[in-house]
């Protein structure tokens, strides 16, 4: 009986070992087996050089690297306030941040658009028709950054949640206190020290949110790297496969460091199709 | 609080107290104000923009429910209920597919397997989008490796179907249901299992009587979550099919993008409210479960 | 696999009959532990025999062979006389209480109860009422309705206890039941399964590493150290005559206090007693209990109190005696009054055997 369970177990693994390493191992095949050329890794090493890829990277790190500062500005003291002095808002706090589940982000930007069309329609004569403008700089387009924040709010608020639950703030702090810290010096060093595998958790989950968010870019007109990856996609299929693969890769890593650094549970980061 | 120290002199300690509570409230105040102008604004575009319609000679704009009845009917209803399918298909089986390789990972002795397949179905789970798309369309697509080697094309296959979609979805569904359910295998007592043998149950009995029971809330719970990420899902539909199978996202992209008649903006927003709508509903049948299940298995 | 025993069912009126339970030699390792080494052990009919141990001494071990959810590496489980090594655990005729959270959490308590019945095929009416009578039995007809969130820890043990007999098992298996739960209800519920055994007459086996708990409620306690037996005897020979030194300090408190064996006499604290245990002559311990050992204040004395601790109606002193061992002894509250910690004191052992053990070096 036993070993037959141990059979069972392995044919499940196996079949789905397969279905998930076929892909991967075919779009490789794909990437490198061009018809007509015989093996070849042109796909790979012109990456660098295509147009575009540098840039859209860059602009998707940029992006990455402003919502992480952003999100964890905003919700890293709203979490902890929620624990020490304003319990009574959390209820507040927890369906503000289980909002953006429930519109899926082709609703939301399709709201975002309107929005934006207000500012030609009603308010070209207004100071705030300048503040239109340049949120929707394509150097640096700062509306992806707000509706980034706003996807990442769910991840980010669970994320530090789990983290604060393990740590007891309040007894930290009154521990801290009576060793004589002020109310700063007692968050700064007693708290925040021991949230960092959360902080580090809420950074991955954004960071692997923006490098793969397609929808709202594509919608509003920006180009950051998931972007790029369509768009070459016509035109160059054997290289769009390849930064897919190598994306894949990427993404892989972040989560193994992940994993190792934070020592983190929650692998759920933000579904995304 | 801090720890309020006996003290003479009540004065200061109610003074320091109101000081403190100050920064409480404030902490939260940016994060609210926030999200009102990010997440409020467009959310308050969509409501007003799904019962808006614009008088296109004289650009008097009118309150009316005729958005939401015209994303009701023709291609958009086609559309929304390809989408409803696609996602009640696709979770289904991705719930039947991931609960055996759950198992498979959780009943299995080995630290580094369970660590291996998690961490896999954590990259497969976010593995959506553009990439997901490219990979499966260099795998099966027309002019894919396994389509060109295996001759698969002779014998009707097409990656760009309703069935190749589902394919596709699953590559991160399944993932996204081992990762669902494994806290729940996880919470199975073992002694659940063997009170029941105890009890006179064979082992089929015991998975029909006590585990799948249990596990009902959490796997109509991961149906929901999963029903809900197909439906949301747009990029891989996007990169792969272009229209060739009707979905809502792809319908509302459309119309945003003025691919299709101009003014139609606004119905794309009644669209959108259509699918918060199904969101919440998935919301809300997912949160109850949610608890019953953190109730049975976490006691 | 037909075995006749699996072919009782619930309608033979099998609890009248208690069973015989017997431990062969059994043998089990995993990876590089023992945990049963050679284990020989008979439970006779309608006898409550607790296994005591420390944790990994085998005891949970032999019992989860007894209802089939350990197999032995060698050696043979019998009931009756009847080999059902092989036997798998849902035909096994043995009910079995677990240490908590055993219920099953969609279910009522009268459904948990009958949840054997049910996997029998025993029709609805029939299990129900068959399943209220044993909630009646353990006291909680009332709760019939009520999930398992909705009870506490000693009321959730009463209803698996209820559970565990629903198939009229001819043995009853309790694997730690009482461990979880607090110290008042562990009392009153460890009173209850005593007097419900009692009322049934069914061979029961107990797991515990609490040798209050054992003694307290056992007929026969059986002493298990490194996977073997170490004795097993009823409680009050347990504690006046324990069979080894590991024995004696596992049950009860002792003390060790150095003396020399010669010819079969001991001489420790300046007096010579006869000696008990199979030890060679020369340097050994002398085990004794708290409540042999006299302890009287006597400025001449070579001994200090150490310390006192109030139980109750005795005082139990610490004291230091001249080489530096210390010993317990328990004294009646008033001797005790005038010994603070640094009193020099004389100590004394009555005048009978006591037990000898090989030195320890310390």
């Amino acid at each position: 009986m036993a070993r037959r369970l141990t059979l069972w177990r392995w044919v499940v693994l196996g079949l789905a070992a397969l279905y998930f390493l076929v892909p991967l191992g075919a779009s490789v095949v794909f990437t490198v087996d061009v018809p007509g050329h015989g093996i070849t890794f042109d796909a790979y090493s012109k990456i660098l050089s295509t147009e575009g890829f540098v840039s859209s990277l860059l602009l998707s790190l940029e992006l990455a690297v402003t919502t992480i500062a952003v999100v964890l500005l905003l919700m890293v003291p709203a979490a902890v306030a929620l624990r020490l002095g304003a319990p009574r808002l959390r209820p507040v706090v927890e369906v503000v941040c289980s909002l953006p589940l429930v519109v899926p982000p082709i609703a939301f930007v399709a709201g975002i658009v309107s929005v934006l069309k207000w500012g030609p329609e009603h308010l070209s004569r207004t100071p705030l028709f300048q503040t239109f403008v340049a949120i929707q700089d394509p150097d640096f387009p700062v509306v992806l950054v707000l509706a980034y924040v706003v996807m990442a709010l769910p991840f980010v608020y669970r994320a530090l949640d789990a983290g604060l639950r393990a740590i007891d703030v309040r007894t930290l702090v009154e521990a801290a206190r009576s060793c004589g810290a002020s109310l700063p010096q007692a968050l700064v060093r007693a708290v925040l020290p021991n949230l960092r595998g959360a902080l580090l958790n809420a950074a991955f989950l954004t960071l692997a949110l923006v490098l793969g968010e397609f929808t709202v870019a594509q919608l509003l007109g920006f180009c950051p790297f998931a972007v790029w990856i369509y768009n070459i996609g016509g035109s160059q299929a054997q290289m769009s496969v390849a930064v897919s693969v190598l994306s894949l890769l990427v993404t892989w890593a972040l989560l193994l460091a992940l994993a190792g650094a934070g020592g983190g549970r929650s692998r759920t980061a933000p579904p995304r199709g | 609080m801090t720890a309020a120290l006996p003290r003479a002199d009540v004065a200061p300690v109610a003074s320091a107290k109101r000081r403190r509570r100050a920064p409480g409230w404030l902490a939260v105040v940016p994060l609210l104000v926030f999200t009102a102008i990010a997440f409020g604004l467009p959310a308050v575009a969509i409501v007003d923009g799904a019962f808006t319609v614009k008088d296109a000679t004289t650009g008097a704009a009118s309150y009316t429910g005729a958005n939401l009845t015209a994303s009701l009917q023709g291609p958009y209803l086609t559309a929304l209920l390809g989408s409803v399918k696609l996602s009640a298909i696709s979770a289904a089986l991705g719930v039947l597919l991931g609960l055996p390789l759950a198992q498979a990972v959780v009943s299995s002795r080995s630290r580094a397997l369970r660590e291996a397949v998690l961490t896999a179905s954590g990259v497969l789970a976010n593995f959506g989008g553009v990439p997901l798309a490219f990979a499966f369309v260099a795998t099966l697509g027309n002019a894919g490796v396994l389509t060109v080697h295996l001759g698969l094309k002779d014998s009707g296959w097409d990656l760009y179907s309703f069935w190749g979609l589902v394919l596709v979805y699953l590559y991160f569904l399944v993932p996204l249901m081992v990762l669902t359910i494994t806290p729940a295998l996880d919470g199975l007592r073992t002694q659940w299992r063997e009170a029941a043998l105890n009890n006179g149950a064979t082992g089929v009995q015991y998975w029909r009587h006590v585990a799948l029971p249990v596990l009902a809330p959490s796997l109509l719970g991961g149906l929901v979550l999963l029903f809900g990420s197909a439906f949301a899902a747009y990029a891989t539909a996007a990169a792969m099919v272009g229209s060739a199978v009707p979905l809502v996202t792809l319908q509302i992209a459309d119309a945003l993008s003025g691919n299709v008649l101009v003014g139609q903006e606004n119905v794309a927003l009644a669209l959108s409210l259509d699918m918060v709508l199904v969101a919440g509903l998935v919301m809300a049948v997912y949160l109850p479960l949610q608890r019953r299940s953190a109730r049975w298995l976490d006691a | 696999m037909t075995h006749t025993m699996t072919a009782t069912t619930l309608e033979k009126a099998v609890s009248e009959q208690a069973a015989t339970v017997e431990f062969r030699s059994l043998r089990r390792e995993f990876g590089s532990t023992v945990a049963l080494d050679g284990l020989d052990l008979t439970v006779r009919p309608g006898e409550f025999l607790a296994l005591l141990g420390p944790s990994g001494c085998g005891k949970t071990t032999a019992l989860r062979m007894l209802a089939g959810f350990e197999h032995p590496d060698s050696g043979a489980v019998l009931v009756d006389g009847e080999d059902v090594t092989h036997v798998p655990a849902h035909r096994r005729d043995a009910g079995m209480v677990f240490q908590s959270y055993s219920l099953f959490p969609h279910l009522n308590a009268v459904d948990n109860v009958a949840f054997g019945l049910r996997m029998r095929k025993v029709r609805t009416a029939e299990r129900r009422s068959r399943a209220a009578e044993l909630l009646e039995l353990v006291g909680l007809g009332d709760k019939a309705e009520r999930y398992p969130h909705q009870l506490s820890g000693g009321q959730q043990q009463r209803i698996a206890l209820a559970r565990a007999l629903a198939l009229r098992p001819r043995v009853l298996l309790l694997d730690e039941p009482l461990s979880a739960l607090d110290a008042k209800v562990r009392l009153s519920l460890r009173e209850e399964i005593r007097r419900l055994q009692q009322e049934l007459g069914i061979t029961t086996l107990f797991v515990t590493h609490d040798q209050e708990e054992a003694l307290s409620v056992a007929d026969r306690v059986a002493v298990m150290r490194a996977g073997r037996l170490e004795q097993c005897a009823g409680p009050a020979e347990l504690y006046g005559r324990p069979a080894t030194a590991f024995v004696a300090e596992f049950v009860g408190t002792m003390s060790r206090i150095p003396g020399e064996l010669e010819d079969g006499t001991v001489q420790v604290l300046g007096q010579r007693l006869p000696a008990d245990g199979e030890v060679p002559d020369g340097a050994v311990d002398v085990l004794v209990r708290p409540e042999a050992v006299r302890v009287h204040a006597d400025e001449q004395g070579s001994a200090r109190v150490v310390a006192t601790a109030f139980l109750g109606a005795v005082v139990r002193v610490t004291v230091r005696l001249a080489d530096g061992t210390e010993a317990k002894a328990d004294l009646p509250a008033h001797e005790a009054a005038g010994l603070g910690a640094g009193s020099p004191v004389g100590v004394s052992l009555p005048e009978r055997a006591v037990l000898v053990a090989e030195r320890i070096q310390k």
